[in-house]
């Protein structure tokens, strides 16, 4: 019993010193190299902080790498967690590309070219152009592009806008576009008009300053369509239209194509549907209807009709050992009758008349792109028929004819080095005769 | 040249292409398949991004080899000449994952 007793005694003893040792050997550790629970907790709460920012990242990054193939729902949840983590000024990619006007997509093309040429009757020139095109990728639906021509003049250097358009992909058939555009029933200015594809330095004289518009300004409805194997394609606008010249005696009832802004209320209405029964053939049909009178005016009631139609065919020939560009063209231009200058203020009138105008032009080239050697599969030969009617009123030059031949060299895809001569007669003038040199380069 | 003359220049010129013309080929172009890698990607006519490619691209301009552009340089190239060229959306697509899998 009395050592039970003494045991107890010890225990006491020794809990009363436990119980007052703790205090003490506590302060001891907060003042050396442990933490309190305070700082416990807030170290724990800095890691859970950490673990989160984290994982923030680490879904950003996957969606960086894999954000063309995930939902925009997907994106916006991984782009909702980037925000947390990346700084304002460098938003993720995801993000932009889930804006409805990001700035994911940019890119300048076009092309520059020097020429020198030596014409009958006008004194021998040299002259660049730079033809920059801006494709800005809004979204992936929407497009905004734009061409300037830059090219000296004069002292100074001329800056040109030539066209400027925004486009909207309504479905996979179906695209609206509005601003300034190339005129869809011009399928060489269109289409092949850069120097770079161009393959003669000159243009054929239907489709500049011509019978066709180059450009205009509206809105347009365009795109592709599949007819089982084959492909039908269309645009159809709505623009400002030409404006009837009646003022001179060498170019009344000619339609003016260069002056864009609109001399009346009524627009004009156009397009061009093309067809293509095999890979690499297209043929089309292009037309404008439009009141090119000036508002108020006794040619307000007037119509215009363009008609134009167009066959390219390119395609490799194994029988020739190389490759084969076919283009030919032509346009047909119909006034109503009207009568020009009817009390003789101009000088020339008063004379009536319906006015009729055509022209047009054939291409053929051919590169030898199957023989052996890469000079010659590099040497393309070219030539070009094309034809135009002047004056409608009868009072100057009656038509315009020429015939082109060049011969080109290509330093790479979009490199050209091209020299022609041009067999220019227009009736009733001296003749015209040119020759050219010129390099040409798209990027 | 009188008349006559000009037409039937054009008109031999015509005959001359077309005779010589490997028709056979139509049935499927050939892409520059020694250089380039065939991208899976079909049309809703079942032609790949790389016939598609060959057909379209060439119709007006010597062609474009896939390492040239970026992907993201690719993608604003191709919505620009879909618009151009009045290509399909599912042409246009074909051809840009063609474009796509060839890039530096």
């Amino acid at each position: 019993m009395k050592t039970t007793q003494s045991y107890l005694l010890a225990a006491l003893l020794q809990g009363a010193f436990f119980t007052l040792a703790c205090p003490l050997v506590s302060a001891q550790e907060t003042a050396g190299d442990y933490v309190s629970r305070k700082e416990y907790e807030e170290l724990k709460a800095e890691l859970l902080a950490m673990k989160k920012e984290l994982a923030g990242l680490k879904k950003s990054r996957q969606a960086e790498s894999s954000s063309s193939s995930e939902s925009p729902k997907t994106q916006a949840a991984v782009a909702e967690a980037g925000k947390t983590v990346v700084p304002p000024s460098a938003p993720p990619e995801a993000a932009l590309k889930e804006s409805p006007l990001g700035l994911t997509n940019f890119h300048i093309a076009g092309w520059g070219s020097a020429t020198y040429e030596a014409r009958n009757g006008n004194v021998s020139d040299f002259t660049v152009s730079f033809n920059p095109i801006f494709l800005w990728q809004l979204s992936p639906k929407l497009l905004f592009d734009a061409r300037l021509e830059i090219e000296p003049s004069g002292s100074g250097t001329n800056v040109e806008l030539e066209y400027a358009e925004l486009s909207y992909l309504l479905n996979d058939y179906i695209t609206l576009a509005i601003g300034e555009f190339f005129s869809p029933s011009n399928v060489f200015v269109e289409r092949f008009e850069p120097l770079w594809i161009n393959k003669l330095p000159d243009r054929p004289l239907a489709v500049y300053d011509g019978v066709l518009p180059e450009r205009s300004f509206g809105f347009q409805v365009r795109g592709g369509i599949p007819l089982g194997p084959t492909r039908a394609n269309y645009s159809f606008y709505v623009a400002n239209g030409p404006q009837l010249n009646v003022f001179s005696a060498t170019r009344a009832g000619m339609l003016e194509f260069q002056d864009f802004s609109d001399n009346n209320d009524n627009k004009a209405f156009g397009g061009r549907v093309g067809f293509l029964p095999l890979p690499g053939v297209e043929v089309g049909y292009g037309f404008e209807i439009a009141k090119p009178g000036t508002q108020g005016t006794d040619f307000a009631d007037v119509d215009s009709l363009l008609q134009s139609v167009d066959l390219n065919i390119t395609r490799d020939s194994e029988m020739l050992r190389g490759r084969f560009d076919f283009h030919a063209q032509y346009a047909w231009s119909h006034v109503d009758e009207a009568t020009y200058d009817p009390n003789g203020v101009f000088g020339f009138g008063p004379l009536t008349f319906e006015s009729e105008r055509d022209g047009g032009y054939v291409q053929l080239a051919y590169r030898p792109t199957r023989l052996d050697g890469d000079f010659v599969k590099n040497l393309e030969l070219v030539g070009r028929w094309d034809h135009l009617s002047r004056a409608p009123s009868g009072l100057g030059v009656s038509q315009e004819e020429r015939w082109s031949l060049g011969l080109n060299y290509w330093l790479g895809p979009g490199v050209v080095v091209k020299a022609a001569y041009e067999w220019d007669n227009a009736h009733d003038e001296p003749n015209r005769d040119a020759w050219f040199l010129q390099v040409a380069t798209g990027f | 040249m009188s008349t006559t003359t000009k037409w039937a220049c054009i008109a031999a010129a015509g005959f001359l292409f077309l005779a010589t013309v490997d028709w056979k080929a139509f049935a499927g172009p050939k892409g520059n398949g020694e250089t380039v890698t065939t991208s899976t990607t079909e049309s809703s006519t079942q032609l790949s991004g790389q016939e598609l490619w060959s057909m379209n691209c060439q119709r007006c301009h010597n062609m474009r080899s896939p390492v040239m552009y970026t992907n993201s340089q690719w993608e604003v190239i191709v919505h620009h000449m879909r618009v151009r060229a009045n290509l399909t959306g599912a042409d246009a697509r074909a051809i840009a994952d063609f474009l796509k899998s060839g890039e530096r």
